[in-house]
């Protein structure tokens, strides 16, 4: 490491910026309070997710229970790829659904070359952005977020939060019990480009598809109300 | 005090109001000018004319002179400070002097600047919200051609003027604005921009030209004359139809006059 | 990377040659302000976001030292190596030490206009490695051997047939002919894909670094920066120490104005925060990361009346609401950036000597300012460069005392009004016929494109004058 830039840089930073206590300066911080959040579509928050999704070109389903979900899941991966097959991470709330009943073989590791679709429980669902944040960990590997060509993420209902400091709340907390996670990914759409005369394509890397799966207690109108205020 | 309050008190002193010309309008169009006393007059007001008026001190300042634009700015404080109300037809010249005096000028002078800048106005804002210009009662205006109008930059963004010129327009010349598609975009003048970079200010100018044209409007109209001068400089090279006029010579219905940049 | 501020306005009269590129950024210049008026418009509170960001990042940058102190304490303590760089030769020379040190030969790089700034792929290549970038847009510049046109999109100067032209000279497509533009797309997707298999390195940038926690955050829609941070053995992670911020939920604040200013969007796709080495539960993520922060004249603006400059997110506003950007191109600024921040930085990083034509490149319109989620007053900014290439007499001697005897002039009334009853009438009568001039001396610049038009008659003063004594005299007669 190259000691003497970094002194040479902290000297500098001291003399213009001066020195102050870290309390004080964190005081400071603290008055500066937190910022303005956007109104979100929808006072309903299931509503207001699903709505913030469809916008982020997701696709979305709603379901009540697991076996509701697995059968949701199913019927996506057949319709798309004929196949019943898919990969999760090694998450524990996964491991325990009933696949048997919808016929669904998943495998539970890391996605590999050839294999087109994986499945992510996600830890939260942002209203405010149609964000789902995931970290990195035994149940989580980083791939199977960002190789197959259809990501489809579960989302507990009782896992929304309504704005970013909401998650960062969830996720400290979170971080307390369990250290620091290598990476905190917030993924709000399919992998996207407009880097060829803004034309906007999706699959640049990533998910050509990205497909969110609401799973509780979503009120019944809730994703037709989504549906109509964002136009296909 | 209030609408209604004001309607019922007795008359009141009028308005003083001294005119600060620009140099634009001194040298190449005094018919701007002379419009804006009729304005003004029009309106109520007392206008004087401070003679030893020159220029607010823009091409000093914006190339970055700023030691000849801090005694430039000094003459103009100086020289309007009696004034109760300094008014000035250009939306970039009233800019210069509300907005950047203040920031240019230090101490005591800067507390002069906060005053003159405080009751500076530019020429549409002053009518209309100030002086609440009325239209004549007795003849109905002449029927004007159709009117687009080009926003200056300084005006829009430093001074927020968009309304005032369309209202004063509708109310006072009985004529809707056509708008631009870009209307918020500059049109290439800049001060010594346009010279410094003609082929950049061209290309700018040539899309806000062509622009006017598309409106299907015979008259574009604005509130600074360096933009005008610019776009009908550009009108007149390429022999496009279309004339180019102070917003000031519209509204006091005085257009009889050959247009910006055409012969008699 | 080669400077060419320079010629500024032979750059500038080449891109306005180039029609074909012309019309495209005249279509990106309606386009582009309409998509960030939308994400705006539905956001009341906008502008409070942007005063409560600005003051946050004004306090980070009054405590710019201990928050880069805190920073990297967390960093370390995540498992990281964290490294400084006064300059950008010495930020190459860490970054090639550590390829070298992990035996690397290919390297994944995500969008990075810090090392742009420094040459880092040229250095790197150099030393034998291959670099190969991998936001779409950088990837076809790399491959057509050109820089950024655009801070956020770097290729968008190119069109669909220039990319595929260039990638049938450069890939093996054999008898694929890659019609649209989703073909061209999946085909540097492929490329792509392996070279993130192979590359034992990967490189990023960051949009903020985070003091309370350690972690970096990286924006962006393609994925492609997550998985340079997450395939490669080893990852290294270049800013700049103005970078940082208090709390992790500024740095997502930051993103709400960011996006939206961009984009126009709400969020990008992948926003992730990256913390350090693969942990024991991981099952995969690199093994070893790095942070090289980067000075590079950042603390001499944090000591200049520019400090607000450090304040700019990179969005691309400004530049996507300029129109002597849109006239001219990114291209024409002859470095890294470019549009009016790029205007500010590139005399700030580089000096006003080579780069005094940029500062002029406005009309002081203040479309940037009014756009800029940094709120950082653009226009005034480049006056102030204005102001020290005037003091500098960097500026054309012609100009500069023009623009002196013009203000002495004006500051002399009597003479000013005597010079100008003179002048002006000789003027008039000359244009009388036409009401303007095709030439005229003195004023090349302006009758280059555009005719002179004539003053209407004697100037005001003139007249208004006589008027006045002619009034007085009625006076006295009556």
């Amino acid at each position: 490491m190259n000691a003497s830039a970094r002194s040479e840089i902290f000297a500098r930073l001291r003399e213009i910026t001066g020195e102050a206590p870290a309390e004080r300066i964190q005081r400071e911080r603290q008055a500066l309070g937190s910022a303005p959040v956007p109104a979100p579509p929808a006072a309903e928050l299931c509503q207001a997710f699903l709505t913030n999704v469809l916008k982020n070109k997701g696709t979305v389903d709603c379901v009540a229970n697991r076996t509701e979900a697995v059968t949701a899941i199913g019927h996506h991966i057949y319709s798309h790829f004929r196949s019943h097959r898919l990969v999760a991470g090694n998450d524990p709330r996964l491991a325990a659904m009933p696949w048997r009943d919808a016929g669904v073989l998943p495998r539970f590791g890391s996605l590999e070359v050839g294999e087109p679709v994986a499945l992510t429980f996600a830890q939260l669902g942002v209203v405010e952005t149609g964000a789902i944040v995931t970290w990195t960990g035994k149940s989580n590997p980083a791939a199977n977020n960002l190789l197959p060509e259809h990501h489809i993420v579960l989302v507990d209902t009782a896992d929304l939060v309504s704005s970013m400091e909401h998650a960062w709340g969830r996720i400290n907390l979170e971080l307390e019990k369990t250290g620091r996670p290598r990476g905190i990914n917030f993924i709000a759409g399919p992998s996207s480009t407009a880097d060829i005369e803004g034309q906007l394509v999706y699959g640049a890397h990533g998910p050509r598809k990205w497909h969110v799966i609401l799973m509780g207690d979503v009120p019944a109108d809730a994703l037709a109300l989504a549906r109509a205020a964002v136009p296909a | 005090m209030n609408e209604r309050d004001r309607e019922h008190s007795p008359p009141q002193r009028k308005k003083r109001v001294a005119l600060f010309v620009t140099c634009l309008a001194d040298l190449f169009r005094p018919s701007v000018a002379f419009a804006s006393i009729k304005l003004l007059e029009q309106a109520g007001c007392e206008v004087t004319v401070p003679l030893r008026q020159t220029c607010c001190g823009q091409p000093a300042y914006n190339s970055g002179n700023y030691e000849d634009a801090v005694l430039q700015a000094q003459e103009v404080i100086q020289l309007l400070a009696g004034a109760d109300y300094v008014v000035v037809p250009s939306g970039s010249c009233a800019g210069m002097i509300s907005h950047h005096y203040p920031t240019l000028l230090d101490g005591e002078w800067r507390d002069r600047a906060l005053e003159l800048a405080a009751k500076t106005f530019e020429l549409t804002v002053f009518l209309k919200d100030i002086a609440h210009i009325r239209p004549k009662r007795k003849k109905s205006p002449a029927k004007l051609p159709s009117v687009a109008y080009h926003d200056g930059c300084a005006g829009l963004r430093e001074l927020q003027i968009k309304s005032q010129p369309r209202d004063l327009l509708r109310e006072l010349s009985g004529v809707e604005v056509c708008e631009l598609q870009q209307s918020e975009v500059c049109c290439g003048f800049g001060g010594t921009f346009c010279a410094k970079m003609p082929a950049i200010s061209g290309k700018m100018v040539d899309d806000k030209l062509k622009d006017a044209v598309a409106t299907g409007a015979r008259i574009l109209a604005g509130g600074d004359l360096g933009c005008l001068l610019n776009i009908a400089g550009r009108a007149e090279r390429l022999g496009e139809d279309i004339e180019v006029r102070h917003i000031a010579e519209l509204l006091s219905m005085q257009f009889d006059g050959p247009a910006i940049g055409k012969g008699k | 990377m080669e400077q060419h501020s320079d010629t500024f306005l032979d750059n500038a009269s080449a891109a306005l040659g180039n029609t074909a590129q012309a019309e495209r950024r005249d279509v990106i210049a309606a386009f582009a302000p309409l998509i960030r008026s939308a994400a705006v418009e539905g956001f009341t509170e906008f502008d409070a976001l942007r005063q409560h960001v600005k003051r946050v990042r004004q306090h980070s940058l009054d405590h710019l030292e201990y928050y880069l102190g805190q920073f990297e304490h967390e960093a370390v303590h995540n498992g990281n190596h964290v490294h400084f760089a006064r300059d950008g030769d010495e930020l190459n020379s860490l970054v090639l030490d550590i390829c070298q040190q992990h035996d690397a030969r290919h390297v994944a790089k995500g969008k990075s206009m810090v090392t742009e700034e420094t040459g880092l792929n040229d250095f790197l290549q150099r030393a034998g490695l291959e670099v190969m970038e991998t936001d779409l847009g950088e990837y076809i510049i790399q491959q057509a051997g050109e820089t950024p046109s655009h801070i956020v999109a770097p290729a968008l100067h190119k069109s669909a047939g220039e990319i595929r032209e260039l990638f049938q000279a450069k890939h093996k497509l054999g008898d694929r002919e890659l019609p649209e533009t989703v073909d061209l797309v999946s085909e540097a997707r492929q490329v792509l894909r392996e070279h993130f298999l192979k590359a034992e390195v990967g490189i990023i940038g960051a949009n903020a670094l985070i003091a309370e926690n350690g972690y970096s955050m990286l924006v962006t829609n393609e994925g492609n920066g997550d998985l340079c941070a997450n395939l490669p053995r080893v990852l290294i992670v270049c800013t700049t120490i103005d970078r940082v911020l208090p709390l992790a939920q500024d740095a997502t604040a930051m993103l709400r104005l960011l996006v939206r200013s961009a984009t126009g969007q709400s969020q990008t796709c992948y926003t992730s925060f990256y913390s350090g080495p693969r942990r024991e539960s991981d099952v995969d993520g690199p093994i070893e990361t790095h942070f090289v922060l980067l000075d590079n004249k950042r603390s001499e603006i944090l000591d200049s009346d520019y400090r607000e400059m450090l304040e700019c997110i990179r969005c691309g506003a400004c530049l996507n609401h300029c129109p002597i950007y849109s006239a001219v191109g990114g291209h024409a600024y002859g470095w890294v950036y470019t549009g009016p921040m790029g205007s500010i930085l590139t005399p700030l990083l580089t000096s006003l000597e080579q780069s005094h034509a940029l500062p002029n490149a406005c009309t002081s319109c203040g479309r940037c300012a009014e756009v800029c989620p940094a709120d950082i007053p653009l226009p005034d900014l480049l006056r102030d460069l204005r102001h020290e290439e005037n003091s500098k007499k960097l500026s054309a001697p012609r100009w500069r005392l023009g623009l002196k005897l013009h203000s002495w002039l004006t500051r002399h009334p009597p003479l000013y009004h005597a010079l100008t009853s003179i002048v002006i009438p000789v003027l008039h009568w000359f244009g009388r016929k036409h009401g303007n001039f095709e030439r005229l001396p003195l004023a090349a610049g302006w009758t280059s494109q555009r005719n002179f038009p004539a003053p209407e008659g004697k100037t005001f003063m003139q007249q208004y004058k006589a008027q006045q004594k002619r009034r007085e005299q009625g006076k006295h007669e009556r």
